[in-house]
């Protein structure tokens, strides 16, 4: 049974199409990474799958079960990108709603073990109109694990957060998918998917332009991995011959004193260039190769 | 449904403007029982019903709408702009917020209403259930009008609007059609409840199927909302 299964899945709003046709398959047990710009449409993915909003067209599929079905419901968490709370409850008091809402009511030690969880233990009796907007989005993220379900969708669960609270909750997905949960997760931080997610889709536009795991992706864009070597001096007579090895081997070259940085396609020919400066008697003091880290990938995209 | 009807209801017992029109309430039913009981014998009997209870039936045929208007336009309204429906909607099915809300809202006017009687039986020692349920089905019916405003329209500040407008002319047209002799009024009388309020016998069942229209149409438009 998949996680998640979408097929040609599609929403438009009057004549724009936001969601342009996403089919994707998400495993049980990924921490599946969303990434995209601001208004990539991350969102309005995600709060189709969620129940929030109604797909144009397509169909999907959540745990096995079809979408929109509100059996579901019991099984899946949601922080959605925007909501407000209810300002005149506790933070405790929304977890004990909630919960009972899904069909789980949970006990006061349960509700402070999640508040615990995200950090807002302090805070439990704490009415959320007081709250500031990294309390707000941990506890919307309390209210999408409180009845412990098997998926749980975060839209930019991190974004707004100061840096320590960020780990904290980087660590809590991490425990979630530990227990055998699935996450989705939108983001539009690279670093953040980078180190989290076992799997990752680029969505641009309304569509998904690159997925994979991170090798994979990396390994889709090869094409641009970058050396940097540090060498002696190149003896005066090798000097035209190198150069002209140098520019069929790659592009972007560049030549300084003692220093070359060129862009090749493979592995296969850095050793290459290894073996022609050896030819050539000269000596390597240090060679710097820089892959494309997710972020070249993604805004080359 | 369950919870969020509890919710509901338990809003509505704390806000002050609820508990204020209680206090009308019960106290306009408190003095037309002292009062009827003056005029003893003279009061009684009015087309075989103790008319202080018809006093409360035609007080919440007449205000019944903008009370409860005035008290629960933005039960969904609110709920929709603030987003905080988001919350809801993927944790339960859309008809059953529309049920949980009306069901909570429901509760509080029975209570309400039975206190009225109650208190109204206190004194002329008997209790005309008949016209409890006939002010119930009105009461019904009124709720969930107030429920499909509300989905009708997400914007608090135009539900208020709204209701307060239908508030006072439902009414007024609830008179007319009673006076009226226009012929293309007729079809309109057998749509609206209070041709079958004025009937001394079961009709007034009809209003709690109306009610249940009502409440369909509503859920039918938040299933296909976007949220
Ligand atoms: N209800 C709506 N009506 C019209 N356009 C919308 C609506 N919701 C979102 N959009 C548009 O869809 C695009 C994608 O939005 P969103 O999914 O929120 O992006 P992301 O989450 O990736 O930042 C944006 O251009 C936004 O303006
Ligand atoms: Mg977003």
């Amino acid at each position: 049974m998949k996680a998640i299964e979408t097929k040609q899945l599609r929403k438009s709003y009057g004549k724009t199409e936001i969601v342009k046709g996403i089919s994707l398959t998400v495993e049980q047990g990924e921490i599946f990474g969303f990434l995209g710009r601001n208004g990539a449409g991350k969102s309005t993915f995600i709060n189709m799958l969620t129940g929030i909003i109604h797909p144009t067209s397509g169909s999907f599929s959540l745990l096995g079960m079809e979408g929109g079905d509100n059996m579901a419901k019991k099984y899946i968490g949601v922080m959605p990108d925007y909501a407000n709370l209810y300002g005149s409850l506790t933070a405790m008091a929304h977890l004990k709603y909630f919960s009972a809402l899904s069909g789980k009511p949970a006990a006061k030690a349960v509700c402070m073990e999640v508040l615990q969880q995200v950090g807002l233990d302090e805070h439990y009796n704490k009415k959320t109109a007081k709250f500031s907007f990294g309390m707000k989005k941990k506890l919307g993220i309390a209210q999408a694990i409180i009845h412990d379900p098997e998926l749980v969708f975060l839209d930019e669960p991190t974004s707004g957060l100061d840096a320590e609270s960020v780990l904290h909750i980087q660590r809590l997905i991490r425990d979630l998918q530990k227990r055998g949960k699935t996450i989705f997760m939108t983001s539009h931080n690279l670093n953040e998917v980078e180190k989290l997610c076992t799997r990752i889709a680029i969505l641009k536009e309304g569509r998904i332009v690159q997925s994979g795991s991170m090798d994979e992706l990396r390994a889709a864009f090869r094409s641009t991995i970058n050396v940097n070597i540090k060498h002696s001096p190149i003896p005066a007579s090798q000097q035209e011959s190198l150069h002209q090895w140098l520019e069929e081997a790659g592009s972007n070259l560049e030549l300084n004193d003692g220093e070359i940085t060129i862009t090749v396609e493979s592995e296969q020919k850095i050793s290459e260039m290894i073996r022609a400066f050896q030819q050539c008697r000269v000596e390597i003091y240090r060679v710097h190769v820089k892959e494309p880290s997710l972020e070249d990938i993604f805004l080359e995209l | 449904m369950y919870e969020i009807g509890k919710r509901e209801f338990i809003n509505l017992f704390k806000s002050f403007k609820s508990i204020t029109i209680v206090v009308l309430i019960l106290t306009a039913s408190f003095y037309s029982a002292k009062f009827s009981r003056l005029f003893e014998g003279e009061a009684k009997d009015f087309n075989g019903t103790d008319i202080q209870y018809l006093g409360l039936l035609v007080l919440i045929v007449l205000f019944g709408t903008i009370f409860i208007m005035s008290l629960s336009h933005d039960t969904i309204s609110r709920e929709i702009h603030e987003r905080t429906i988001r919350f809801l909607v993927t944790k339960t099915s859309r008809a059953s917020i529309i049920l949980g809300k009306f069901f909570g809202i429901l509760l509080f006017w029975v209570i309400c209403l039975f206190t009225s009687f109650i208190l109204i039986g206190i004194f002329t020692q008997r209790i005309d259930w008949f016209i409890f349920f006939q002010t119930m089905s009105s009461l019904t019916f009124q709720i969930a009008l107030t429920i499909l405003v509300s989905v009708l329209v997400p914007k608090p500040m135009v539900t208020m609007f709204l209701g307060t407008l239908i508030g006072i002319l439902f009414p007024i047209l609830g008179f007319w059609l009673m006076t009226t002799e226009r012929v293309w009024a007729v079809w309109i009388k057998y749509i609206t409840p209070f041709y079958y309020l004025e009937q001394p016998n079961f009709s007034f069942l009809v209003i709690f199927l109306f009610s249940a229209i009502l409440l369909l149409i509503a859920s039918f438009i938040l299933n296909r909302r976007d949220c």
